[in-house]
């Protein structure tokens, strides 16, 4: 349909400019899909992403100080991102806070975080190999489009054939059966909280290499970006149903979508208006076959 | 609890720094709690019903652009205007939950995301000056010269919604929404129309605290409240309005709103640097969380 409207929506660069646009929300995405699946909900993507953007740009060559460390700062940025999701999971299962209360809360701390390590000075990044990623181009897509690609590959085959995987969709779909038929839930929990931090941890190095530096604000919007793009793509945020191919194809008909309405003509300040308008529609569309009388909705 | 905190919160300040029980400081506290009382007296509504608002502090910033815009053409009526729009924001968002069925934090995240992109398209995606703040300034005046008018009327809103569930039916309805919302229903408790209602104060609640801040920082702007989100939510927890609902009250969260501003004013005081604060928030509002929760509601948490 944008198509159609737009003559600039159809050139080759806008394709390009659009899958190199999905490459941060695709592994945002990709981790807060696990987290949907289990019926509980995300909202640390943007703190996480924050911390581990200032973690990166301090530990690569930099303008701040004469750290060099390469693929390694890379790794501690996303291991940082790890354990804030093991916090948010951890809170869940031992202090019994609701997921929405638990990750909101690390992602203050995050944040809390982040603006430590800015400490009022922007770190620019200057280690080639980072600011390349999201410059060079390989088969036509920056390295980041193949990252994220990768991303969604390893995402869906921790879906598919790990234990870990399959046991989220157990705990969305009936978490009592699941206990009660003798599987220890509690580690399963946390751990998917881990593994979805560990993509936010990526998602802000991501961002970094973009930007060229690492900003506090790193993740804003991405958190709910990621949230939209599930829900469209299919999973449920009551659990149970959807994956990582579900929201992958999700995420790809936000940005088309967002950058549609941007090249029809519509203020971009719009976007996370039309963002939220689709995660209502379409939780509101989900439930409405399961509408009983006297049914609880907190 | 919350007021032994409170109190020994003061006593640390009070021993951190002899300046801190002057009048002076105590003044400049309780101007900065005003617009957070409010907030989080009113989304406490909500909380006993066991749902929550998140989209208060995006209410309140897309009302601070409303009234600088319509400061100038309405004058006097501006401010009945603004807290009437923010409240039947509040009631779509009530009605949203309630007929569709959709869990309210999702509702009002929706919310928020729809009324800050509201908020940045209407103003501009800038700050909207007021140049004529003669209606709003009365919030600036001092009664008996030194407690600030915005502190007394935040009492005040603390007071009419506590006087409004003391003399109807309405704190036992909210109550039992909260504690056991089937057993409710079948009791014959009007639990949507309590639902929604609790939406529209939550709301217009939103709206007063916008028109404090406009009165203070002489305009309005499409961000101007957002960083106000985390401490309300802080500020009913720590009060000790049980996440779960049923359990709580709104003097709670007046007492919550006066120990997250002393947490805040009191970190440069002990020497913490102001960056710690959103830490802080995060930990306050787990641990809170944790405290309050009633353990025998929750055998799954999502």
């Amino acid at each position: 349909m944008f198509a159609v409207l737009s003559p600039r929506f159809r050139s080759i660069e806008n394709v390009q400019n659009m899958v190199d646009a999905a490459a941060v929300l695709a592994v945002v995405t990709c981790g807060i899909t696990f987290v949907l699946l289990m019926g509980s909900i995300d909202l640390s993507a943007a703190g996480v992403m924050g911390a581990s953007a200032l973690t990166v740009s301090l530990l690569v060559a930099n303008n701040r100080n004469d750290n060099d460390l390469g693929l390694l700062g890379i790794g501690v940025a996303v291991l940082l991102g790890c354990a804030f999701g093991c916090l948010s999971g951890l809170a869940l299962v031992l202090l019994k806070v609701p997921s929405f209360m638990a990750t909101l809360g690390v992602s203050a701390v995050g944040l809390g975080v982040a603006t430590l390590m800015f400490a009022g000075v922007q770190p620019n990044i200057s280690d080639a190999m980072l600011k390349g990623w999201a410059i060079e181009r390989f088969l036509g897509l920056s390295y980041l489009t193949w990252i994220a690609a990768t991303c969604v590959l390893v995402g869906w085959l921790l879906q598919r054939y790990t234990r870990l995987g399959r046991y989220a969709f157990a705990i969305g779909g009936a978490e009592e059966v699941l206990a009660l038929s003798g599987v220890r839930v509690k580690p399963y929990k946390v751990a998917v909280f881990a593994v979805a931090g560990a993509f936010y941890g990526l998602a802000g190095v991501m961002v970094t290499s973009q930007l060229g530096a690492g900003l506090v604000q790193a993740g804003s919007g991405y958190d709910f970006s990621a949230i939209t793009a599930a829900v469209v793509g299919g999973t449920l945020l009551t659990g149970g149903r959807g994956g990582v191919l579900h929201s992958a194809v999700g995420v790809l008909l936000v940005v088309v979508l967002t950058n549609g309405l941007v090249q029809i003509g519509v203020s971009p300040y719009w976007q996370g208006g039309v963002e939220g308008l689709i995660v209502v529609a379409a939780v509101a569309a989900a439930v409405i076959p399961q509408r009983r009388r006297n049914q609880v909705v907190k | 609890m919350p007021l032994i905190a409170l109190l020994a919160l003061v006593v640390a300040l009070a021993i951190a720094d002899p300046g801190f029980l002057t009048q002076r400081s105590l003044t400049a506290v309780a101007r900065t709690a005003a617009p957070l009382i409010v907030l989080a007296a009113a989304a406490t509504l909500i909380v006993l019903c066991g749902g929550i608002d998140l989209s208060i502090a995006a209410v309140a910033s897309l009302s601070t652009v409303l009234l600088a815009l319509w400061l100038p053409h309405l004058g006097g009526l501006a401010t009945p205007a603004v807290i009437l729009a923010a409240a039947s924001i509040g009631a779509v968002q009530g009605v949203a939950h309630v007929l569709l069925r959709i869990p309210s934090f999702i509702v009002t995240l929706g919310g928020m995301s729809i009324l800050s992109a509201i908020a940045l398209v209407v103003s501009g995606a800038g700050t909207v000056r007021v140049v004529d703040d003669s209606t709003v300034k009365w919030l600036e005046l001092y009664v008996g010269g030194y407690v600030p008018m915005s502190f007394v009327m935040a009492l005040v809103v603390v007071a009419l919604i506590a006087l409004m569930l003391k003399l109807t039916p309405l704190r036992s309805w909210i109550s039992a929404t909260g504690y056991s919302e089937s057993a409710a229903r079948l009791a014959g408790t009007p639990v949507d129309l309590v639902k929604i209602g609790a939406f529209v104060v939550s709301g217009a609640g939103a709206g007063f605290a916008a028109i404090m801040l406009v009165s203070r920082q002489f305009s309005g702007g499409p961000t101007m409240a957002d960083n106000l989100l985390l401490p309300a939510v802080a500020a009913i927890v720590v009060g000790g309005t049980a996440i779960t609902g049923g359990h709580g009250s709104v003097w709670r969260s007046l007492a919550g709103a006066l120990v997250v501003t002393l947490l805040r004013v009191g970190l440069p005081i002990v020497g913490v640097p102001s960056a710690y604060e959103q830490i802080l928030y995060g930990v306050v509002i787990v641990i809170a969380v944790t405290l309050t929760l009633d353990w025998s509601k929750v055998s799954i948490i999502k």
